[in-house]
């Protein structure tokens, strides 16, 4: 019987809501009808739960909610003054990998040469070519070495920047 | 579900602040007339849906936090009140969500009265074991749409719901309660 629901049921639920629940049109439906009895029932006793007053209990210091919502909202506004640096650190780093990844296709030539040159036979090679020809290395590669060097340099700083954060 | 209720509030917080443009913060005395007008029912309904003194403590101080942080237009009382219960629900569901089922399920259980318990104290403590037994949603639903008056469409807003999926929960949460209510012999006749 209660699994049915009543199609006066919603204004009957409001009358009782609203405290009318004595009505004599709600009370000669409510009689009738057990699916709104117990809905009735049910929102009465919500009131009656709602007044009842709750055990004595000491209320949090307004001062001090006063005070802590004055804290986050500093909090809030400063987070919202450093979101633009926030966003330059990632672009920062964003950057860091693209100029890396366009100076190694850029010295690729380079690269190899230098990654073959650390092998035993390859430094070997490079040896005897600088001792024979008195002269320094290859320059495209000491760009690339120390461009490599820069950039790693750089992204370290920046991840531990990011992870101290 | 948590990002989603974040989102609502978001879009409170924002239909607010288009409400007008000369939208401004409370001032302390304003926030202190309103806590006293209002702190100690929303601390009640707050101990009622969790069952737990210390999360009303912490939930009424985390909404009024959130109410201090919303530039409001109307200095309304009844405006403001509605606003305030609606985040504290809000802040509600979000820790109840948070809550492993065991905490819930402790949380919402009041101990049995004392021994010694006056007649309204015993009934109290039946009144919270009653209500605990239904589910935090079904408690913030029935608490919003018959204590509150609050409409289904801002029930819906507030819990995350369809709006026309609500007068379908408020009638099974009203069967449910109307079922714990007959078993404890405290049902309508």
């Amino acid at each position: 019987m209660l699994d049915r629901i009543c199609n006066t049921e919603p204004s009957v639920v409001a009358a009782a809501a609203a405290g009318h629940e004595t009505d004599p049109v709600v009370v000669a439906h409510v009689a009738a009808c057990p699916s709104c009895r117990a809905a009735v029932g049910a929102v009465c006793w919500m009131r009656r739960m709602a007044n009842d007053p709750a055990e004595p209990h000491a209320l949090p210091n307004p001062d001090v909610i006063w005070w802590k919502a004055q804290l986050l909202r500093r909090w809030e506004a400063e987070r919202r003054a450093a979101a633009p640096i926030e966003r330059m650190h990632k672009a920062e780093l964003f950057a860091g990998l693209a100029s890396l990844a366009g100076f190694v296709g850029w010295q690729w030539s380079g690269l190899t040469k230098v990654l073959s040159s650390f092998s035993p036979v390859g430094l070997a090679t490079w040896s005897t070519q600088t001792t024979t020809a008195g002269s320094a290395a290859d320059p495209s590669s000491l760009v690339f070495l120390f461009g490599s060097i820069f950039l790693g340099v750089m992204i370290l700083a920046g991840v531990h920047r990011m992870l101290s954060e | 579900m948590a990002e989603h209720a974040a989102t609502i509030r978001s879009q409170v917080v924002s239909e607010h602040a288009a409400a007008a443009s000369e939208a401004t913060l409370l001032s302390e005395p304003e926030f202190q007339n309103l806590y006293r007008l209002h702190g100690r029912a929303l601390w009640g309904y707050l101990y009622k849906v969790t069952g737990n003194a210390a999360d009303a403590d912490d939930l009424l101080q985390d909404s009024f936090c959130r109410l201090l942080a919303t530039k409001f237009a109307t200095r309304d009382d009844g405006q403001l009140r509605a606003y305030l219960f609606r985040i504290a629900s809000n802040a509600a569901v979000d820790q109840w969500r948070r809550k492993s089922r065991a905490d819930r399920h402790a949380a919402a259980s009041p101990p049995e009265a004392p021994a010694d318990a006056s007649n309204a104290t015993v009934m109290r403590y039946d009144m919270a074991r009653t209500f605990g037994q239904l589910k935090p949603q079904e408690r913030v639903m029935l608490w919003l749409a018959h204590v509150e008056g609050t409409e289904h469409r801002e029930i819906a807003e507030t819990l995350g719901l369809k709006a026309t999926s609500v007068p379908v929960l408020l009638f099974r949460a009203r069967r449910k309660l109307a079922g714990l209510l007959t078993k404890r012999g405290l049902g309508p006749g």
